[in-house]
């Protein structure tokens, strides 16, 4: 006994104690993301937080009509709450969860950074996940528009931030001295996020008996991709801002490689659905770059992106849970906004890109954007050429 | 009492990724060889940023003390 108890926690160790790769997350976020796919809905982060706002603004009486997608069991909503009940109890399994505040510039920032995302998600048709990861792995032009402005507003922004350094200080909070005596936490925490990960395997085996089979799934995916992310601290704000700030491309070479292999298996899926095509296919080219820029600069200043903002609030950082309110609530307000006007229209077409060439060339076209930023990092982190800090 | 003398010490705290990486590149450049940092940090991410940021610098990354509610990182400048 005394060895397998041993055992389990060296697992548990190799599992909770330390950080998994980054590219174990890029081949599992491709996995859980081509699962989710299958399932009818691809991954997005932005459709969900909008839907929160959605019903907040109709109980409060601002929306006359009520929102079409559930609160909780509706596709896009579940997959954001997924992905923080993942991160939330992966946090607890590895004694990682805290309530963690932090200085007021740094909240205000979370506040304004949060707007910013909401903003471009709508135009991009989605966050870094919705309109720039899964809209690549689903073949949409716009996902390499707003790419091209994911890295301008990263820039913009690593710009602005190194200016306040320079010119503002801020003091830091007062940090809660550690209690003497009670429980001790980090104890109860693994045994809580076990119970937690068990109550919402439960909860998602009672829905598939409800006719929620779809939601389930999508639930039980979405709270693996927040445990992958967590685990690994899975960040694309990283993968677009680092190469810029200390020349690292880890997380750069862990997205390139999760597009390449989620490709495959999103254009297999669409092959065989024609009726599912144009899922996940946005406004090129306008929408997708300007929204880039727009979102580049919000993540930047939150220091963290649809997904990071997320999972980080699932962690406990205040200033991250202040962004994930102000993108839920301005993306639902702009989005308002846009269908009740005609300002879309110039942010251009839907196009799907295997639709212009065929389906091969469409995947050899993404795989080779991928392998061309993967390289042009990878030479920066040799040669600190791009690296500004 | 703590294995290693800072000759300054950064203040991290409730700062989150990136700012404690960003803070810490700026003052490292102001160092001098052989002196040593400590940063003061409250952010998880920070324990796997230092040491990655400390393989590409050159520096050394010297090792982690438990403060009260915080994790004190020490470096060395090459």
């Amino acid at each position: 006994m005394g060895v397998l108890v041993g055992k389990f926690k060296e697992g548990y160790s190799v599992l909770f104690d330390r950080n998994w790769p980054l590219w174990v997350g890029g081949v599992l976020l491709a996995l859980l993301g081509i699962i989710c796919m299958a399932a009818g809905r691809p991954w997005g982060v932005a459709g969900g937080l909008r839907v929160w706002s959605d019903w907040l603004f109709y109980w409060v009486g601002l929306y006359k009509t009520a929102p079409t997608h559930a609160f909780f069991f509706s596709n896009a909503s579940i997959l954001t709450w997924g992905l923080l009940f993942g991160a939330f109890g992966a946090a607890l399994l590895s004694r990682q969860f805290a309530w963690r505040n932090a200085p007021k510039l740094e909240l205000v920032k979370g506040l304004i950074g949060g707007v910013f995302m909401g903003v471009g998600s709508v135009m991009a048709g989605g966050c870094n996940v919705g309109g720039f990861y899964t809209a690549l792995a689903a073949g949409s032009v716009s996902g390499f528009a707003m790419m091209a402005g994911l890295l301008v507003g990263a820039l913009i922004g690593l710009k602005y931030l190194m200016w306040e350094i320079e010119h503002v200080t801020s003091k830091p909070p007062k940090q809660k001295a550690a209690k003497q005596g009670g429980i001790d936490w980090s104890k109860v925490q693994p045994w809580l996020g076990a119970v937690f990960f068990l109550f919402l395997l439960g909860w998602a085996y009672c829905m598939s008996f409800r006719a929620y089979t779809q939601e389930a799934v999508l639930m039980i995916t979405a709270v693996g991709i927040g445990i992958v992310i967590q685990r690994c601290r899975f960040c694309f704000v990283r993968s677009f801002r680092d190469p810029f700030m200390t020349g690292e491309a880890v997380a750069t070479r862990a997205v390139a490689l999760s597009v390449i292999l989620s490709v495959f298996g999103f254009f297999a899926i669409k092959w065989f659905r024609a009726d599912w095509q144009m899922i996940y296919i946005y406004h090129h080219w306008i929408g997708g770059l300007v929204g880039g820029v727009i979102f580049g600069i919000g993540m930047l200043l939150a220091g963290g992106c649809g997904s990071g903002s997320v999972w980080r609030a699932g962690e406990g950082q205040f200033k991250l849970i202040l962004a994930v309110i102000t993108f839920s609530m301005s993306n639902s307000l702009f989005k308002n906004y846009v269908w009740t006007s005609d300002v879309a229209k110039s942010w251009g077409k839907p196009i799907f890109l295997a639709a212009v060439t065929d389906y091969f060339w469409a995947i050899v076209i993404t795989a080779v954007v991928m392998l061309v930023w993967w390289a042009v990092m990878a030479w920066n982190e040799e040669t600190d050429s791009l690296t500004i800090v | 009492m703590a294995e290693w003398t800072p000759d300054e010490v950064l203040d991290a705290r409730g700062l989150s990724c990136p700012m404690p990486i960003l803070k810490t590149k700026k003052i490292m450049k102001t160092l001098k060889s052989g002196q040593i940092l400590e940063i003061q940090g409250t952010d998880p991410g920070t324990r796997n940023d230092l040491p990655a940021f400390t393989e590409r610098s050159g520096d050394e990354f010297l090792g982690e003390e438990q403060g009260d509610g915080y994790i004190s990182f020490f470096l060395k400048k090459a």
